[in-house]
């Protein structure tokens, strides 16, 4: 009997400490409490809470508090009164209105993702938000052409399409990494532009135009460009194939572009064809523009070929008219290919002809041969 | 005259070969006679009105050339060739003054070199001394050619010390060849008339006479012969629906005809010389312009430009000493 008293008693006082230690337990003294628990959004949307944290009790309660179950691709943050908050302190019988903003990252399974809000060890409030649809972060830029070709005066324009798939409008840098003396610009809405707006789910055409440097050589060139966000990029491979520029320079072998020459008389003046391209130059044609009167022969008057780089003199015969009045002509030499040509204009400057100064010197000297005959017969030395 | 003849007479070296002393009596001659010209009243007055002239367009020059300056181009333009070219209306230019005046300069040296000696006797009496009979005509004009060449230079050089003074800016090795030059011309068309005036003072026994002869040749080459040229011209003048080729010939004929003037010689080519942009003083055609771009010409080519016109002053000039030279040669000179 007295052992079973003595169980009934035990039996007793360890309900009396369990009912004790219920009363005791925190959940009671601290409240968590926001209104919309589960939340349904698609991938990139953020989400604010607003949670009021209760005081049951009748002393001041001070916890941490901190969010737990969320993957590091998501950002959160607690705020309150424009603070980050990592503990908070509550009045007895007030509340606290702190704010929890959530990031859904972009590239995200649908489905539902459970986390907690865990204010110390005094409660806890789950939550769980609903990703509607599998999100991305790809993002397209593509090209139907994206090869080239091309010389090194024309413009290359690429007609490029670049695709936003994330979830949301996405404002892309446009931007492309190229040696010096290349330029590349962008025309998303054919006006130069470095950034361009793209609505989710959209796609927008952008057209590209290169230049190459005027001094490249022939070869193939790769011009990586880009478009990027703070979170996606995008990078397509643009291919220029330089078939080498047609380039032709008519000089003299000093550089002198001006000469003499006597009325009538021929005067030969050595031109230098160079080739300043970086292909072949054939057929090369060589002629001048000259005053009237004025008489201009080549020799020869054409080239088949001048390789790239090299340089061929030819040599002009200029014959001036013969009643030009002395001091500076022009004349126009112009080599050409049907790619290209050059032309320099020559300044040649007449001196008349000694030959009607000399018979005014023999009549001079006629004279003065009479002057002297005179002073022989009369003078009588 | 006298000292002359007693310098001649008590040459103390006797043993002095003939050709020596013959130079030396030569030379006694010019010094005196230039010693003569610059101690006449005449050619006093004569320098006196070439100077002011010269002073007046040398002035005008330059402040036409203040005006001008900021403008233009001081290197390429030859600035300084601008004193003697440049005038700003009130007055013309010198060597156009020159041109006008310098015939005046030359008949007043010369009409009375030979006729006043003839007349005052000491002809006779320096001609009875041992020198040959054409050293009194050449040395007399000699030194008349001294004289101008000297007051041209002393011109030229004043010119150019107050262009300096005025611009300060100096000439270019080419504009002081080129002022030598013209300075050069200038003596020799002078020249020309004092051989006129000489051949006048040979011929007439009146010194007024000579000096009226010379100036009416002067006034007729100045205002009469380009009134009778312009009437010539006038009635050869083809209609304006001419061929070119007859257009061109008048053209060629005019200024062929109007190269006879020796005032008409002596301003081209002084304006030749004094201006290097101008490359042609006859006619053009199209072809000969074509292409042709404007530039000063160098010095050479100037002169080549001139050189017609140069030879025939320097040729007229000489025939006209070998005219009064042959005058003088056989003239009767017998003592008063």
């Amino acid at each position: 009997m007295s052992d079973h008293h003595l169980s009934i008693k035990t039996g007793l006082l360890f309900l009396i400490i369990l009912l004790g230690s219920l009363a005791e337990t925190p959940a009671k003294t601290l409240e968590l409490y926001t209104p919309f628990t589960k939340i349904s959004v698609p991938p990139g949307e953020t989400v604010n809470y607003p949670i009021d944290i209760i005081n049951h009790d009748s002393i001041t309660r001070n916890c941490t508090i901190y969010v737990s179950g969320l993957s590091s691709k998501w950002e959160y943050s607690l705020r309150a009164d424009g603070w980050n908050i990592n503990e908070v302190a509550v009045l007895p019988g007030e509340k606290k209105t702190i704010t929890l903003q959530v990031v859904v990252p972009f590239e995200i399974n649908k489905g539902n993702y459970n986390f907690r809000i865990i204010a110390g060890n005094l409660t806890v409030m789950p939550l769980s938000i609903n990703v509607s649809q599998k999100g991305t972060l790809r993002t397209e830029f593509t090209s139907d052409q994206v090869n080239m070709q091309g010389h090194t005066a024309s413009t290359f324009t690429f007609r490029t399409q670049l695709k936003n798939f994330t979830g949301e409008k996405q404002s892309f840098a446009l931007s492309s990494v190229v040696p010096q003396g290349w330029s590349v610009i962008f025309k998303p809405n054919y006006q130069q532009a470095t950034s361009v707006e793209i609505e989710p789910n959209q796609s927008k055409e952008i057209s590209i135009e290169v230049k190459p440097p005027h001094t490249i050589k022939a070869g193939k060139y790769t011009i990586p460009v880009s478009a990027s966000t703070g979170s996606t990029s995008a990078l397509l491979n643009l291919e220029v194939d330089i078939t080498g520029n047609y380039s032709i320079e008519l000089t003299t072998p000093t550089g002198l572009l001006s000469s003499s020459i006597i009325a009538g008389k021929q005067k030969k003046i050595d031109l230098t064809i160079r080739n300043s391209g970086s292909t072949d130059l054939h057929d090369i044609q060589v002629n001048s523009s000259k005053p009237q009167g004025w008489e201009v022969s080549f020799e020869p008057d054409s080239i088949p070929i001048i390789p790239a780089g090299e340089a061929m003199t030819i040599v002009a015969t200029v014959k001036a008219y013969e009643k030009a009045i002395p001091g500076d002509y022009t004349i126009g030499f112009n080599a050409q290919t049907p790619e290209t040509k050059s032309n320099i204009s020559y300044r040649l400057s007449v001196k008349t002809s000694l030959l009607w100064g000399w018979l005014g010197i023999i009549i001079l000297l006629g004279t003065t041969g009479g002057i002297i005959f005179l002073f022989r017969k009369y003078g009588r030395r | 005259m006298n000292c002359i003849i007693v310098f001649l007479k008590e040459d103390p070296k006797m043993k002095i070969k003939n050709t020596d002393k013959l130079r030396y009596a030569f030379r006694a001659i010019v010094f005196k006679e230039m010693g003569d010209h610059f101690r006449n009243k005449r050619m006093l007055i004569l320098f006196g009105i070439i100077l002011l002239t010269c002073i007046g367009s040398l002035y005008t020059a330059i402040s036409g050339l203040k005006n001008a300056t900021p403008a233009e181009e001081t290197e390429s333009s030859f600035f300084f060739l601008k004193l003697f070219t440049l005038s700003d209306g009130t007055l013309p230019a010198y060597f156009v003054f020159i041109s006008f005046l310098g015939p005046l300069l030359g008949i007043g040296l010369g009409f009375d070199t030979i006729n006043s000696e003839q007349n005052k006797g000491t002809l006779s009496r320096m001609l009875a001394q041992p020198i040959p009979r054409d050293y009194v005509l050449n040395a007399k004009f000699t030194a008349a050619l001294l004289v101008i060449a000297i007051l041209f230079f002393s011109l030229s050089f004043l010119v150019i010390g107050a262009g300096l003074i005025a611009l300060s800016i100096p000439p270019t090795a080419e504009e002081f060849m080129r002022i030598m030059c013209f300075t050069f011309v200038s003596v020799i068309y002078v020249a020309l008339w004092l051989n006129l005036s000489v051949y006048f003072s040979v011929c007439f026994r009146q010194p007024t006479t000579a000096a009226l002869a010379g100036i009416a040749v002067w006034l007729f080459f100045t205002v009469f012969a380009p009134l009778l040229i312009n009437l010539i011209l006038k009635t050869l003048e083809p209609s304006p629906y001419a061929p070119p080729y007859s257009q061109y010939a008048f053209q060629q004929f005019q200024f062929a005809i109007i190269q006879l003037i020796p005032n008409e010689l002596y301003s081209q080519a002084t304006s030749t010389l004094l201006m290097p942009t101008i490359r042609n003083l006859g006619p053009l055609t199209i072809e000969q312009i074509q292409g042709a771009i404007p530039g000063p010409l160098p010095l050479g080519q100037s002169i080549l430009i001139v050189w017609p016109q140069l030879t025939g002053m320097i040729a007229v000039t000489m025939a006209c000493f070998i005219l009064s030279y042959l005058r003088f040669m056989r003239k009767e000179i017998r003592s008063r």
